[in-house]
């Protein structure tokens, strides 16, 4: 990632901008319930262990490359960003399939609530970080 | 920080980046159009164009690179529907970029490090 990452500032102008964006694992992934006034907390999830060390990984590639004196980091922000489901076996499924988060939500809410709103609409909602880095 | 909720969910591919937000919104976070207007911009990572291609019409020239040569095939064919003229895609990796010295205004790194 290093290599790549002196590539990146090779080919950027003097005093160009890099945007490095990805999931934010520093914090829990929700899942909702889509009420008509606005979501409702069903549980949490966890980003997987293997996946936390490569964000881990990366973040340690950026702090080389600015350590390096290749880049000046901006203070590194995060917006929310919500993926709609149809229904609450729509979200294990995708738990299930998707490799970056933990295989099961971790629930806030009692199974006869989670079978009560099962074919409801839901989101996960999930966090992403993003830095802008100015080449030097 | 923020919250939106216009992106499309549904049963996809776990990996699809129908899942991830619109470039709209990303772009939107990052600082605004203004942060690519008039660049050339390199999408390092770029999958099937998500981004690249909806940053095209903003930028002087975006530039999409990917590994996955499904992906650029993708990309390449959503550009041409589109008819964005100005956005290019090529198999490749970051390790050793094909490009000169100093190519790019601006360089993103999306779910991509």
């Amino acid at each position: 990632m290093v290599d790549a990452l002196h590539e990146v500032h090779r080919v950027l102008a003097p005093r160009g901008l890099l945007v490095d964006a990805r999931p934010d694992s520093r914090v829990l992934a929700h899942v909702e319930r889509r009420t008509a006034r606005g979501f409702q907390q069903f549980g949490t999830i966890r980003t997987a262990s293997i996946e936390m060390g490569n964000d881990r990984a990366s973040d340690a590639t950026i702090a080389r490359v600015v350590r390096d004196g290749l880049f000046r980091r901006t203070r590194p922000r995060r917006f929310w960003h919500r993926v709609p489901f149809d229904s609450l076996p729509e979200v294990r499924r995708y738990l299930s399939e998707h490799l970056r988060f933990a295989k099961r939500a971790d629930w806030t809410v009692d199974a006869a609530t989670r079978r009560r709103y099962a074919d409801e609409p839901f989101v996960i909602r999930r966090a992403v970080r993003y830095e802008l880095l100015t080449k030097i | 920080m923020s919250t939106d909720g216009r992106v499309f969910g549904k049963r996809v591919p776990a990996l699809s980046s129908r899942l991830r937000p619109t470039a709209e919104v990303e772009l939107g976070h990052w600082g605004g159009p203004r942060l690519v207007r008039g660049k050339r911009v390199l999408d390092l990572g770029c999958g099937d164009g998500r981004l690249a291609l909806g940053v095209a019409p903003l930028a002087k020239e975006v530039t999409g690179m990917d590994p996955d040569a499904e992906l650029i095939a993708d990309a390449v064919g959503r550009a041409r529907e589109a008819g964005l003229r100005n956005a290019h895609f090529e198999v490749g990796a970051g390790q050793s970029l094909p490009f000169s010295d100093g190519a790019f205004e601006v360089v993103i790194l999306s779910w991509t490090l």
